[in-house]
């Protein structure tokens, strides 16, 4: 099974148009890879389809970089009992 | 003599969604007046209390006099238990008088008048209890007292009733500035305008088929036509709109473009061009530049609406446009289709194409499809601003009701969500 990591990267990656290669941990979803606040709507509900969880939307939005959704996302899922490879 | 008003059932008041959502039925504005003032004025009791359900209760007490919710209410009187959605036009029950329980043909309650001699009989820990026992011990009587059913009732036999609201008042001429050079067509006696209001030079009232009254404080700007009959409440502004006949706009309203047989509820704008029709606007909405509904069909077959988002009901008539919750927002561009539902508090981005025909309550309906967008607490903060643009206060009692409307109205959003994800992931 894919990391989170990897799983954020490719959903960020299929939503905002760029290769995973472009996406790395400390990149901000809107001043580096270009998300404008309709495509950080679609990153939200696209996690949560990809990870099966439900995020609160405030908390969600406020996560500025890739590397911060990586662990949000994972806590998330800790919340949830959700698996995922760390 | 005490008149009650009594809210529900829930079967009921879902068919006067979205607008029924935060507000008792008897509130929803018809005519130059609500539906409570009209039977009000009907029965004319000395004393008024009401039953609302329980989570608009805390907020309806900041915006009435009357006693809410309080069981203390029934005793100590002779009673009236109205049903809010009879017609007043044709209500004429006597308010005092032997007790009798009058139902419909369908058993819903149209009234109960208790006489107070006969309360002793009755218990009740709240109101549903108190008319199952009514009902119960009361002699029953089967009426024919005829009620509203849905929203777009209301709607469509506006134009009538603002001429009959407008005899009643048996107010006549200019009592505020009407600016030269005005054109009234008709009637100068079907024309009312209120001390405070202003009509600006270059604004047509057209009084030939209708009355037109303009109420307190309201201006009406340059190149406006008013085609009667239409009422045009207190504070609200008309910049340059067509409004066409059968409007009724309530308070504190800024109105442009074109406007036909609608109510708007109060507090609402639709400043720029754009075509509304048949429509009934909550409070609180703001329409985006150029915001259109169609209410005609291209084959002019009746117009069908969905209220639950799933089951249309056919309205019978071959106009309705749209039913717009409170605090809903439109983009510039947005495009309604025949018979929309619109819920509260959604905020709507235009596509280009006409939307679907069912919008759930706290959607967020961007990229054509039904998201949770930024999530209630950004349409809280929105709504903050937006009440207190016109000095009126957001308050922690409102929040907690919306909180609950936001619970009640999750089946249809979640629905919706799910289908806009499924369309998302394509």
């Amino acid at each position: 099974m894919a990391t989170v990591a990897e799983r954020v990267i490719a959903v960020t990656a299929q939503v905002l148009k760029v290769t995973p290669e472009e996406v790395k941990a400390e990149h901000s979803f809107t001043t580096d890879l270009g998300a404008e606040s309709v495509q950080s709507i679609e990153l939200v509900a696209m996690f949560e389809e990809e990870f099966g969880i439900e995020m609160d939307e405030d908390a969600a939005l406020a996560v500025e970089t890739v590397g911060g959704a990586v662990e949000f996302i994972a806590n998330v899922c800790k919340e949830q009992g959700v698996d995922v490879e760390q | 003599m005490r008149l009650i008003f009594v809210d529900g059932p829930s079967e009921v008041r879902r068919n006067f969604f979205p607008l029924a959502l935060s507000r008792p039925l008897w509130e929803l504005r018809y005519g130059m007046t609500s539906l409570a003032e009209k039977l009000l004025s009907r029965v004319n009791p000395q004393d008024v209390a009401c039953f609302v359900p329980d989570y608009m209760a805390d907020v309806y007490r900041t915006k009435t006099k009357w006693p809410v919710n309080d069981t203390s209410t029934l005793a100590g009187d002779d009673l009236l238990i109205v049903n809010p959605l009879v017609k007043a036009n044709g209500f004429d029950v006597r308010p005092s008088g032997p007790s009798e329980v009058a139902l419909n043909d369908q058993g819903h309650l149209l009234y109960a008048r208790v006489a107070r001699a006969d309360l002793k009989k009755l218990s009740g820990e709240d109101i549903d209890a108190f008319l199952t026992c009514s009902q119960a011990n009361l002699p029953n009587i089967t009426s024919s007292f005829a009620t509203w059913q849905y929203t777009w009732d209301l709607i469509l036999t506006n134009a009538e009733q603002i001429t009959a609201d407008f005899a009643l008042t048996g107010q006549s001429g200019i009592e505020g500035t009407v600016e030269e050079p005005t054109a009234i067509r008709g009637s100068k006696k079907d024309v009312y305008v209120a001390p405070g209001a202003t009509v600006h030079p270059m604004v047509v009232i057209d009084a030939e088929h209708g009355p037109v009254y303009i109420d307190e404080d309201a201006e009406i700007q340059p190149f406006t036509r008013i085609e009667g009959p239409c009422y045009i409440g207190k504070k609200s502004i008309l910049l340059g709109a067509k409004c066409r006949e059968g409007n009724s706009i309530g308070p504190m309203c800024r109105i442009g473009g074109e406007l036909e047989e609608s109510i708007i509820q109060g507090y609402s704008n639709k400043y720029h061009d754009g075509f509304i029709g048949h429509s009934y606007v909550g409070e609180w909405v703001n329409l985006g530049a150029l915001t259109t509904n169609s209410d005609l069909k291209n084959d002019y077959s009746t117009v069908s609406m969905m209220l639950d988002g799933r089951h249309p009901t056919n309205t019978g008539s071959a106009k309705v446009g749209s039913l717009i919750g409170d605090h809903t927002k439109t983009s510039i561009g947005t495009l309604f289709n025949t018979g929309s539902y619109v819920g509260a508090m959604t905020v709507v981005m235009a596509t280009g194409k006409p939307l679907p025909k069912f919008i759930p309550s706290f959607g967020w309906f961007i990229e054509g499809i039904v998201t949770k967008g930024f999530g209630k607490r950004s349409l809280y903060t929105t709504a903050q601003v937006a009440v207190g643009r016109r000095g009126c206060q957001w308050s922690e009692t409102e929040q907690a009701m919306w909180d609950k409307i936001f619970e009640m109205t999750a089946p249809a959003r979640n629905e919706a969500i799910k289908k806009g994800r499924r369309t998302m992931m394509r």
